[in-house]
């Protein structure tokens, strides 16, 4: 038995280079981009919200 | 690739060609660990079907990095000076290895003005106030900001800043202008006082705990749900680091992250022996982190964050940090060099604020860096997730930005795996 629990959104945007720098965030030693979020997807998504 | 992971009786499978993750049950998580399971018709037929969904064993795709010459983020090091002697301080306790000296305006304005020319088309700028420590140039750091809001608005743009400070001189003037002007603020405490003040002491060699606990206590109190960390570090002296982390959360504090420490200093520095007993001790801070969730009382660990349904793009996830090209760090003296790790050593100066070009050589060596100059990753689950790691670290510890440190990476892969534990937590309404 096998359960799905999270898979990726299909992506209308890639590679636009919105996202912030990976760097500028709590660690300055070891930071990912694993917990980052796309910046334009978020920002598309506020924008469906508030419509 | 597949990963399986087993904790606490739950089977993990992460899918790292399609980011996806599954839980299974142990016959399935045996046979996909390659022992020798005879699984039923029915039990094949669920692999194969994620299979052909692309959600197991997905081929990765050979994405290229994001090609960009724009510089999004500048590190200010507005102060090379410090009011603490952290003995495991990677800035020489705030010198850089050169003199104490203050950022002048002069230097921050040339800065903020070089960003801003070199931002091309880039709507959100990045600017983090960095030490030494920044409250003791406070003056510049304000003068900097008004200056960068009142520039950028002229050109249609806008400034995210950050401020990392170690709370000495946090003051309630200081506290108003941070949460007027911060987008976010680190505050710098390793957890439990005799913990921080092993090493995290005055000039005069006195812990430093007492001195600033009631401050970021009262800074959080201020922020609102303005974002902040209290970010510590650990050392081989507090290998129980989750008791720290935890202590912090028992302040109050919502927001943490607390990392391993980036030295060689031997009674400090992490080594492959400690290795275990650091996981065990994720392990533990992930099973009361997800504890606490469930019963209300929930924080943020910075490193059990992972988005993996609105995460990065393929091509962000393969770029490594921008370091050395979309982001500098700038000294006092207004050089600029590939990130504040780097800072202070001449091999990696890459020009100035003042004037010429940023070094064509080393620019394009660092734009050239990504998940696929790192050839140890290749075999690696967590790759499109670390996406090669920190290149100082590497540098650091190996002599080669392209060449991961084994413990960083033992460190990081355990993370990872805490954090897909909590997004199945979550996910599965454990939490």
């Amino acid at each position: 038995m096998i359960k799905t629990i999270a898979k990726p959104q299909e992506r209308k945007v890639t590679g636009c280079g919105e996202c912030r720098s990976t760097c500028q965030s709590a660690c300055k030693t070891s930071c990912t981009v694993g917990n980052q979020s796309c910046e334009r997807v978020t920002r598309e998504q506020k924008i469906d919200e508030q419509k | 690739m597949i990963h399986v992971f087993t904790y606490q009786g739950e089977n993990y499978i992460f899918d790292s060609g399609s980011g996806s993750l599954h839980l299974c049950d142990d016959r399935t998580a045996a046979y996909l660990k390659g022992e020798p399971v005879a699984l039923t018709d029915e039990e094949l037929a669920d692999i194969r079907a994620l299979k052909e969904q692309g959600l197991l064993y997905a081929p990765e795709t050979k994405a290229r990095p994001v090609k960009s010459h724009e510089v999004k983020a500048l590190c200010l090091h507005i102060c090379h000076d410090c009011n603490l002697r952290c003995k495991y301080c990677f800035a020489d306790e705030g010198a850089y290895h050169a003199a104490r000296e203050m950022m002048s305006f002069e230097t921050a304005k040339a800065a903020i003005d070089f960003l801003l020319e070199k931002s091309g088309k880039r709507k959100v700028l990045e600017v983090d106030f960095f030490g030494g420590e920044p409250l003791m140039n406070l003056d510049v750091v304000k003068k900097t900001v008004y200056y960068a809001k009142g520039e950028a608005a002229k050109r249609g743009k806008r400034f995210l800043f950050t401020t990392t400070t170690n709370a000495l001189l946090l003051d309630d003037e200081t506290i108003r202008f941070f949460n007027e002007e911060m987008e976010n603020v680190v505050l710098s405490l390793d957890g439990r006082k005799e913990v921080n003040d092993a090493v995290r002491q005055t000039v005069n060699g006195k812990g430093s705990f007492d001195a600033v606990i009631e401050k970021i206590k009262k800074f959080v109190r201020a922020r609102g749900d303005k974002h902040y960390y209290v970010r510590g570090t650990f050392t081989a002296k507090n290998l129980d680091f989750s008791k720290d982390v935890l202590f912090l959360a028992d302040q109050g504090f919502d927001s943490l992250s607390v990392e391993p420490v980036v030295t060689d200093i031997p009674d400090l520095e992490i080594r492959e022996e400690h290795l275990p007993v650091i996981e065990r001790e994720y392990d533990l801070l992930c099973d009361e982190y997800i504890r606490r969730e469930k019963e209300g009382k929930g924080f943020n660990f910075f490193h059990f964050n992972v988005d993996l349904e609105g995460g990065p793009c393929l091509e962000k996830r393969v770029s490594a940090c921008g370091a050395g090209n979309e982001y500098f760090s700038v000294v006092p003296s207004g050089d600029i060099y590939p990130c504040h790790q780097f800072a202070g050593d001449p091999k990696w100066k890459m020009g100035s604020v003042f004037g010429g070009e940023i070094d064509p050589v080393l620019r394009a060596q660092f734009a050239e860096n990504c998940l696929f100059t790192r050839k140890k990753c290749e075999g690696c689950f967590a790759k499109f997730i670390c996406s090669g790691g920190c290149s100082a670290n590497n540098y650091h510890f190996k002599g080669d930005v392209n060449e991961p440190y084994e413990i960083t990476c033992a460190m990081m892969k355990k993370r990872i795996e805490c954090a897909l534990r909590v997004l199945a937590a979550r996910k599965t309404k454990e939490i």
